[in-house]
Parts: structure tokens; sequence; C-alpha cells
């Protein structure tokens, strides 16, 4: 299958972006913002269908409204957001507004789909190199910060007590979250993105309890779902996405037993 | 080693209402100033102007150490830990470490947190999961945070509330040791008036819009204490002030 240039591509990007997906996933984790994570990928969707409306690369819609969107709700707050109504609120409007710009446009169905659940097939070679360029930057931001991200998700009330700024810290994370979310929507799907970027960083929280091998295991795992999914979805026609999320879960399930196995026979006293 | 440390004559506002009221004391090297008082006194508001959280609307705080700038370790009153979020213990102490960029520990970082965890018995805590940890071993490795980055300033914020006594004991006498060791200057905020009165060189006592500060025998004697602590407890507190009396006056 690999002789095909759209599976090549769909490989090189998959795998590039599950890697950051991985990485970026156990501090989505840690931070508590899954669902700010499930919202910007609706956020994606709506930029996605104002491009194809004002005839834009779909990921320039993407990025557009996910990093604005990044940056307000920096501005007012990520505790606002993380309130079960606003969540609610912000995305339905957001699908909705989706859906209004698909239908004031003149793209068929078959975008609709592809931006909601994702698509190896549609995958040029220039969206391969902006995938990788965005994904080597991202990844270089997130090593320079490292440190104080880590910090700061993981001892909140510490990070403030040590001096770090704690506010910019925040903001500059949702910023490359959004990018991250941007970038995978194309793969993945904005409904799935979210799987992409939680179930790995949980599996890897029952596997290991170090934080750098945490996000070494998660975004091997998330990997190994891209190339799960894009192998048996070649083959059998059913959607990545499906293979994606089955075999994430499944990995998940694993190890939430692994870990109440390991939790039930550990002797007592240690 | 800090050169220079007092909190000159500050006012703290928040919200319209005023906290702390022209407020001045100073701290030596090495010294160990207990801080006493009621609930909303401003105690913590003092902290978080010392480490400059707050800033004060009049008065200034100064500290001035010899070569560089000085460094504070801070242990806040509350911490939320997410018990779910598995990091280990050595690795949250390592947050502590000054650096900010470097995404790796050099193999001095790694001296130091060993001798950290050796200096505050955490050692065999090192591998274990911090949301798994007992009250007292919690409290033992935030100290170690704070104390990673060599501090000349130690403010800690209630850090032994919750402790059994004998751990309360353990804990405020090894931060003594290593203040006088390393002339780390100390701000600890109790209310036990026996832990203050045993451990501290000098006392702060703070209620709203007053606040003496001196030898602990005399602002136990002094101070209205009846209004926070049993009178026996007091006696007792008393007694055992006298035989510390090292930077009295
Ligand atoms: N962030 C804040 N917002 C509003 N009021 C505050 C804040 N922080 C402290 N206060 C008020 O300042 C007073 C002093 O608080 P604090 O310094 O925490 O007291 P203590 O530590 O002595 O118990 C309290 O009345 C408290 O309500
Ligand atoms: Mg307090």
């Amino acid at each position: 299958m690999l002789h095909y240039d759209f599976m090549q591509h769909a490989f090189i990007a998959g795998t590039i972006v599950a890697i950051m997906c991985g990485a970026i996933g156990v501090f989505v984790m840690a931070r508590g913002l899954s669902f700010i994570t499930h919202s910007f990928s609706h956020i994606g969707f709506s930029g996605a269908s104002f491009a194809t409306y004002v005839g834009w690369d779909p990921l320039e819609g993407l990025l557009l409204f996910t990093t604005v969107g990044a940056l307000a709700i920096g501005r007012m707050g990520v505790k606002f957001f993380r309130r079960e109504a606003s969540i609610s609120v912000m995305l339905s409007v957001f699908l909705g507004l989706g859906i209004l710009f698909l239908s004031l446009s003149t793209q068929s169905g078959s975008f609709t789909s592809t931006i909601l659940f994702g698509s190896v097939v549609g995958i040029s070679s220039r969206d391969v190199w902006v995938i990788v360029v965005l994904t080597v930057v991202l990844l270089c931001l997130l090593t320079l910060g490292y440190k104080m991200l880590k910090f700061d998700s993981f001892d909140p009330v510490g990070a403030e007590a040590a001096g770090l700024p704690i506010r910019f810290i925040s903001v500059a994370f949702l910023l490359l979250l959004s990018i991250g979310v941007a970038e995978a929507v194309q793969i993945v799907g904005a409904l799935l993105v979210f799987a992409l970027m939680t179930i790995p960083a949980s599996t890897a929280r029952h596997i290991t309890q170090s934080v750098f091998k945490m996000i070494v295991v998660s975004a091997v795992l998330a990997v190994l779902g891209i190339w799960v999914g894009l192998t048996l979805s070649y083959m059998t026609n059913a959607p990545v996405s499906f293979y994606i999320t089955a075999f994430e879960a499944l990995c998940y399930f694993l190890a939430l037993g692994w870990s109440s196995l390991k939790a039930k026979f550990q002797p007592i006293g240690t | 080693m800090i050169e220079n440390f007092s909190v000159d004559h500050i006012d703290v506002y928040i919200n319209g209402e005023k906290i702390l009221d022209n407020l001045s004391f100073s701290v030596q090297p090495g010294e160990m100033l207990g801080i006493i008082g009621p609930n909303g006194a401003g105690k913590s508001t003092l902290l978080k102007v010392i480490l400059g959280v707050i800033k004060p609307q009049n008065g200034t705080v100064e500290m001035t150490h010899s070569d560089t700038r000085p460094i504070v370790g801070y242990v806040p009153q509350s911490r939320a830990i997410d018990e779910e979020m598995p990091i280990q213990t050595w690795d949250f102490i390592s947050l502590g470490l000054p650096h900010r960029i470097r995404p790796w520990l050099t193999k001095k970082d790694r001296i130091l947190i060993k001798e950290t965890m050796e200096l505050t018995d955490t050692s065999r805590l090192a591998k274990k999961s911090i949301g798994k940890l007992s009250g007292g071993e919690k409290q033992r490795v935030f100290l170690a945070q704070a104390l990673v980055r060599n501090p000349d300033v130690l403010l800690l914020d209630e850090s032994t509330a919750n402790l059994d006594p004998k751990a309360q004991e353990e804990i405020t006498s090894l931060v003594q040791e290593l203040c006088t060791e390393q002339h780390i200057s100390t701000l600890f905020i109790s209310h036990d008036i026996h832990l203050v009165a045993k451990y501290a060189h000098r006392v702060l006592y703070l209620t709203r819009g007053h606040y003496s500060v001196g030898r602990a025998q005399d602002i136990i004697e002094n101070a209205n204490m009846d209004v926070l602590y049993q009178p026996q407890h007091v006696h007792d507190a008393l007694q055992t002030s006298v035989e510390n009396r090292r930077y009295g006056g």
C-alpha cells in the first residue's frame, strides 16, 4: 500500500501529528483541558467551513479560528471555560456556525465528512510539508517550555509560588494546543481529535509514573494507533478514525486492567 | 547569604480593606522568625508581599544579597495536587530548581536533589507518586522543593499544620538546623505557640491593625495571648521560650 502517494502522505503526516498529539495530551490531561480540546476541534470545524465559504485553504481557516479561540479563552481565564455550561454553549455555537458556513458555500457533502471525521486520501504533499514544519516548531517550543509547563501543570500552586509567569504559560499552552488541534483535525477529523489527544495520555498514566516516560508512551501509543488505523482502513475500506479510536480504547482498557491487577496483587505494606 | 532583609512601613489593602497597617521589622541572616496571630490577620498576605506576588500600596520590602539576586523558597498554605496524575517525588522536588528553559537535569542538579532528599528524609519516597503520600510525607516533599534551590530566604505558611506533634517537631527542628548552618533567614507561620516558643529566635505577633515583634518570651508575656490560646498553653510556652533567646531584642 505504501507505493501509493496518498498512503505515503497519510503515513508521514499521521505519524507526525500523532507524536505531537501524544506529547501534548499528557499536559492536556494534567491541566484538565480535555473538554477545552474538544471545544477547539469544534471551533476548528467552523473555521474550516468558513475557509471553504470564503475560498481559503481549510487549514488556514482552522488555524485562524482555533488560535483566536485560544487567545479568547486565555484572556477570559481557563476556569470559566472549564465549566460544563460554558463548554456546551461553545460546542453548540461553533458546530452551528460551521453548519451555517457549509450551507452557504458550494462545497459537496464529502468535504463535510472529511472535516468532521477525517480523511486519509486528501493529503497533498504540500499539506504534508505544512504539517511537518508546524509540528517541528511546536515540538521545539514544547521542549523549551517543558520545565515550566511541567511545573505549572503538575503543581500549579508551587509554580506560582516559585514566581513562574503562570498566566503566560497558560495562554502559550492554549495557543500550542490550538495549533495542534488544527493540524490533527485534517487527519482524524474534528470529532475525534479529542480521542487522539486524551486517550493515549490517559493510558500512559496507568502504565508509568514518570512524566517523561508518560510523554514517550503516550506518543508511541498515538503513533501505533495511526498506523493500525491506516493499515486496517486501507484493507477494509472502513473509516480510519474508527480503527484509531478502537485501538486507543482497547489499549486504555488493557492498561486499566493491568494497573488494577497490579494493585490487587501488590504485597501489603509496600 | 542575605545581607539586609527588612520590611519597611508597608500598608496593604485588599478590596479596599486595610490588611497590613504600617508594618516594619527586619530579619537577620540565619534567623528564624515565628509569625503568630488569628485567622485573617494577614499572615499569609505578608509572606506574599515578601515574595513579590502582592504589591504593597505603601512601603517597601528590602532584600539584598552579597553578590546575586536573593533566592526565596516558599511553601504555600494550601496546595492543589491532582492525585490521579502521577508525578514522582524526585521529579516534583526537581521542579523547584531555579533553571527554567533547560529541559534536562545536569549532574549537579541530580546531586542537589539527592542531597536535599537526604536532608529532608524523603529519599525512600523518591519513586513514589506524590499523590499517594501521607500528609506529613507531602509536607517534607514541599519543604524539599523549596530547599532544592538553595534559598537565602525561606517562607513557610503553616507548613506543619495537620501533622502529628512528633512530625511537627522534627520538621521544625530540621528547618532550624538548616537556618543556622546555611544562614537561611526563615519566616514561619504557625498556630502552635509551643513550637514557635521553642524554635523561633524572635516572634512577630500580628492582628488586624496591630503588631508586635520581639523575643518570644516578651511577646507571649505582653501581647494578649489569652484571646488565642488557653492560659495554660501560654504559661507552658513561656517556660520553653526562656531557653531560646539567641537573637533576642
Ligand atoms: N485574594 C484575596 N481576595 C480577597 N480577600 C483576600 C484575598 N487574600 C486575602 N484576603 C483577605 O485578607 C485577609 C488576610 O488574609 P490572610 O493573609 O490569608 O490571613 P491569615 O493568613 O493571617 O489567616 C482576610 O480577611 C482575607 O479574607
Ligand atoms: Mg494564612
